[in-house]
C-alpha cells in the first residue's frame, strides 16, 4: 500500500453487508466504495492520512457538497445511513492496515451504530428556523400592553427633561417585555412543531442582518409525513412579524452526533 | 410552506450539518492535526489549517466548548420546564 493511501476517508455508515463501487462521486472525483464487516458497512475514499484542509471557502465548500452528495447517494442506494461528520479519516496503525481499523471500529461500535440506526430509520431531517423582526413586535406591545401605553400617555404631559426619563423607563419596560414575548412564542413555536415531529433539538440561533432568530430547530420527520409540520409552519409564516425557514430533506446529521 | 433543497439557498446549513455535526469517532485509529485529535478541536478552524487553529487558539476553543455545553444544559433545562 503506498504512503498515500493510507487512509480512508469515511462518508456514512449503513446497514449493509455488501461490497458495493459507486464510481468516482467522491471528493475529488475519488472512487468511493463499501468496506462492509457482518451487516454494517462503511462508504468510504482511499486517500493519505492528513485531513482536508484549505483557508479558501471556495474549496472548503466544494469539498462539503461532495461529502453531502456521496451520503446521498448512499442514502438513495440503502434507504438509511449514518452520515460521518467531514474529515473522518481512518489511518493505518502498528496493529493494523486502515480498513482492518475500520472494520474493527464497526465491530466495537456496532451496539452504538445499530442503535443510531434504529433511531433515525424511516427518518429524515429538516431545519426549521423561525425570524421576528422586532420592529413590528416592539409597534404591536406598546400599543396593547396597559402599562407601557399608561407610561407613554404620562410623557405627554411632562417636561422636556422628565419627559427623558419616562422614555429611557418606557424603553427598559419594553425590552422587559420583548424577552418576555420572546420567551413565550419560543415556547408556543417549540410545543406546535413538537407535535409534528418525530424527534426535535434545539439549535444556537445565529443573528441574521435586519431580522432576528427566535428559533433555531432540527426535526426528525417520518418519510413522507411532513404535511403536519409544513401546515403549522405555513401558519406561524403567515403571522404578522414572523418568517419562517424550512430546508430539507437532510440526511439525518443532527441525530447521530451524540452517544 | 414546502421545504426548500437549494444549495445556494441552504448552503449554511449544510455547512453547519456537514462541520458540526455527524457521527464523530472517538478512537485512536482516527487522524489528528500535529498530534491533536480532530474532534478535540474546532474542525472549522483545522480545515482552515493549523494556523487558523492556533488563531483561534485551543484553549479559547476549549473554553468555547465548555461554555456551549453549559448552554445547552441550561437550554434543555428551560424545556423541560416548558414542556411541563
Amino acid at each position: 500500500m503506498s504512503a498515500n493511501n493510507c487512509g480512508r476517508y469515511v462518508y456514512c455508515i449503513a446497514e449493509a453487508g455488501e461490497v458495493l463501487n459507486f464510481g468516482d462521486i467522491g471528493i475529488d472525483d475519488n472512487e468511493v466504495y463499501t468496506i462492509p464487516y457482518d451487516s454494517l458497512c462503511a462508504i468510504v475514499h482511499n486517500c493519505s492520512a492528513e485531513p482536508y484542509s484549505s483557508s479558501d471557502k471556495d474549496i472548503v465548500h466544494r469539498w462539503v457538497i461532495s461529502h453531502q452528495r456521496v451520503v446521498e447517494t448512499a442514502l438513495d442506494r440503502f434507504g438509511t445511513v449514518l452520515p460521518m461528520s467531514f474529515d473522518t479519516i481512518i489511518q493505518d496503525t502498528d496493529e493494523g492496515s486502515a480498513e482492518d481499523n475500520i472494520r474493527k471500529w464497526l465491530v466495537e461500535e456496532a451496539e452504538d451504530l445499530k442503535k443510531k440506526l434504529d433511531r433515525v430509520r424511516g427518518n429524515e431531517e429538516y431545519g426549521v428556523q423561525v425570524f421576528w423582526e422586532p420592529n413590528t413586535l416592539a409597534g404591536v406591545i406598546s400599543q396593547t400592553n396597559p402599562e407601557l401605553r399608561k407610561l407613554e400617555e404620562e410623557i405627554r404631559s411632562k417636561s422636556k427633561g422628565l419627559a427623558y426619563m419616562y422614555k429611557q423607563r418606557l424603553e427598559k419596560l419594553l425590552k422587559q417585555e420583548m424577552g418576555k414575548e420572546a420567551e413565550n412564542y419560543f415556547k408556543d413555536f417549540y410545543h406546535r412543531i413538537e407535535g409534528c415531529v418525530s424527534e426535535l433539538r434545539v439549535e444556537k440561533t445565529k443573528t441574521e442582518v435586519d431580522k432576528q432568530m427566535l428559533i433555531n430547530l432540527s426535526c426528525l420527520v417520518a418519510r413522507g409525513k411532513t404535511k403536519p409540520l409544513s401546515d403549522e409552519l405555513e401558519n406561524i409564516n403567515k403571522m404578522d412579524g414572523f418568517s419562517v425557514r424550512f430546508t430539507g430533506p437532510w440526511p439525518p446529521y443532527s441525530f447521530v452526533t451524540v452517544k | 410552506m414546502e421545504p426548500t433543497r437549494d444549495l445556494h439557498a441552504t448552503l449554511t446549513d449544510l455547512l453547519d450539518r456537514v462541520l458540526d455535526k455527524g457521527v464523530i469517532i472517538n478512537a485512536d485509529v482516527i487522524i489528528t492535526v500535529s498530534g491533536i485529535p480532530l474532534i478535540a478541536v474546532n474542525l472549522r478552524a483545522a480545515i482552515a489549517g493549523m494556523e487558523t487553529m492556533l488563531e483561534y487558539g485551543l484553549m479559547t476553543d476549549w473554553d468555547e466548548m465548555t461554555r456551549f455545553r453549559e448552554r445547552e444544559n441550561r437550554k434543555e433545562k428551560v424545556l423541560s420546564e416548558a414542556r411541563t
